[in-house]
């Protein structure tokens, strides 16, 4: 029979209760996943941090050193003030998203009831929110208390009359509070989407008689995981990444304006 | 009409405007690639880098659809 018969749909995730109700019920699937990818990314790290040489450098120092500098100038375009913590953050995020979704490589779905980390909503939202809190503390550290209030309360669209003004403050609200939720969105729908495609592969192709189960399911669904691991899981870690740095940079918006003189 | 032939429905309207919009989306990011490649040969690396940014923030609402579409199927419809 087909290996691929344990596999569930991949919607439920298995629960454990803690016995205390509604938040304290965990998608252990999630947690396995995600602390195993935060175990390699740390391993990673460490490994690289610990051959680091300036006299000698090898290709891989070579290729962090790209990636760490694409991070570094990117931040310094966007908010060049706020790069003490930026830098870190993005980079941390964007290399546990890419090994988080390049662990799909690997059939940890044969394992039972067992899902990649970011197919759960709770793990992308978990990140969106720590990127928004960290956004209002940055918001706050740079204009203190009463300019942050002004940013969302009559201080939007600069220049222009009071009434136009108290118009946008829904406006302003809104586009704040949807940051967190399009992040996480984005990144789950796209790796949720790519799980069920090659679930639906399996199913589909995978039960033609004969050639289904041996050739045509394992060989598409190869070709679909090559498109939709490599590439969208590739493409979303850098889109989480940079939109983390360009909310940062958003949150100086007029700010320069207003404290120019 | 039941439950999961509502679903059915609901997840085939999401399915297919989403496609368009990520369509259109994808068509007019490769347009304007064109464009520029066309313009300045020179920055071409640099377009595809934006190019491809554009277009995963593009078929995000569409995945986002899918996503959807899975739930009315799978969790709602049954």
């Amino acid at each position: 029979m087909m290996l691929f018969d344990v596999e569930p749909a991949p919607v439920s995730h298995p629960t454990v209760d803690l016995g205390c109700g509604y938040w304290c019920t965990i998608n252990y699937d999630s947690v396995i996943s995600s602390g195993l990818s935060i175990l390699i990314t740390l391993g990673a790290a460490i490994f690289i941090a610990r051959r680091l040489t300036s006299t000698n450098p090898g290709r891989l120092q070579a290729i962090i050193e790209w990636l760490f500098g694409y991070v570094r100038r990117n931040t310094m375009e966007n908010a060049p003030d706020a790069s003490s913590f930026v830098v870190p953050l993005a980079a941390t995020i964007g290399f546990y998203i890419l090994v988080a979704n390049w662990l799909d490589f690997l059939p940890i779905t044969l394992v039972q009831d067992l899902h990649p980390a970011n197919t759960d909503l709770n793990q992308t939202l978990a990140m969106a929110i720590v990127v928004f809190v960290l956004l209002q503390w940055y918001n706050v550290r740079l204009r203190g208390w009463k300019g942050y209030f002004r940013y969302f309360v009559g201080d939007r669209p600069h220049g222009m009359s009071l009434a136009w003004r108290i118009g946008f403050v829904p406006l302003n609200l809104i586009e704040e509070l949807v940051k967190p939720i399009t992040l996480s969105m984005r990144l789950f729908g796209n790796l949720f989407a790519g799980l069920l495609m090659g679930y639906v592969i399996v199913l589909i192709l995978g039960n033609i008689p004969y050639v289904g189960s041996v050739l045509l399911g394992p060989a598409f669904l190869a070709l679909w995981k090559l498109f939709d691991v490599g590439f969208i899981g590739l493409i979303q870690a850098l889109i989480f990444m940079l939109l983390t740095i360009i909310y940062f940079g958003l949150a100086r918006e007029g700010f320069e304006a207003e404290h120019a003189h | 009409m039941d439950h999961f032939a509502a679903a059915m429905i609901a997840m085939g309207i999401a399915l297919g405007g989403g496609a368009i919009g990520a369509a259109i989306g994808d068509g007019l990011a490769g347009n304007a690639t064109i464009n520029g490649v066309a313009r300045q040969p020179e920055a071409r690396a640099t377009l595809q880098g934006i190019m491809f940014i554009i277009i995963g923030l593009c078929e995000a609402m569409y995945f986002i659809n899918v996503a959807f579409g899975a739930l009315f199927i799978f969790a709602i419809g049954k």
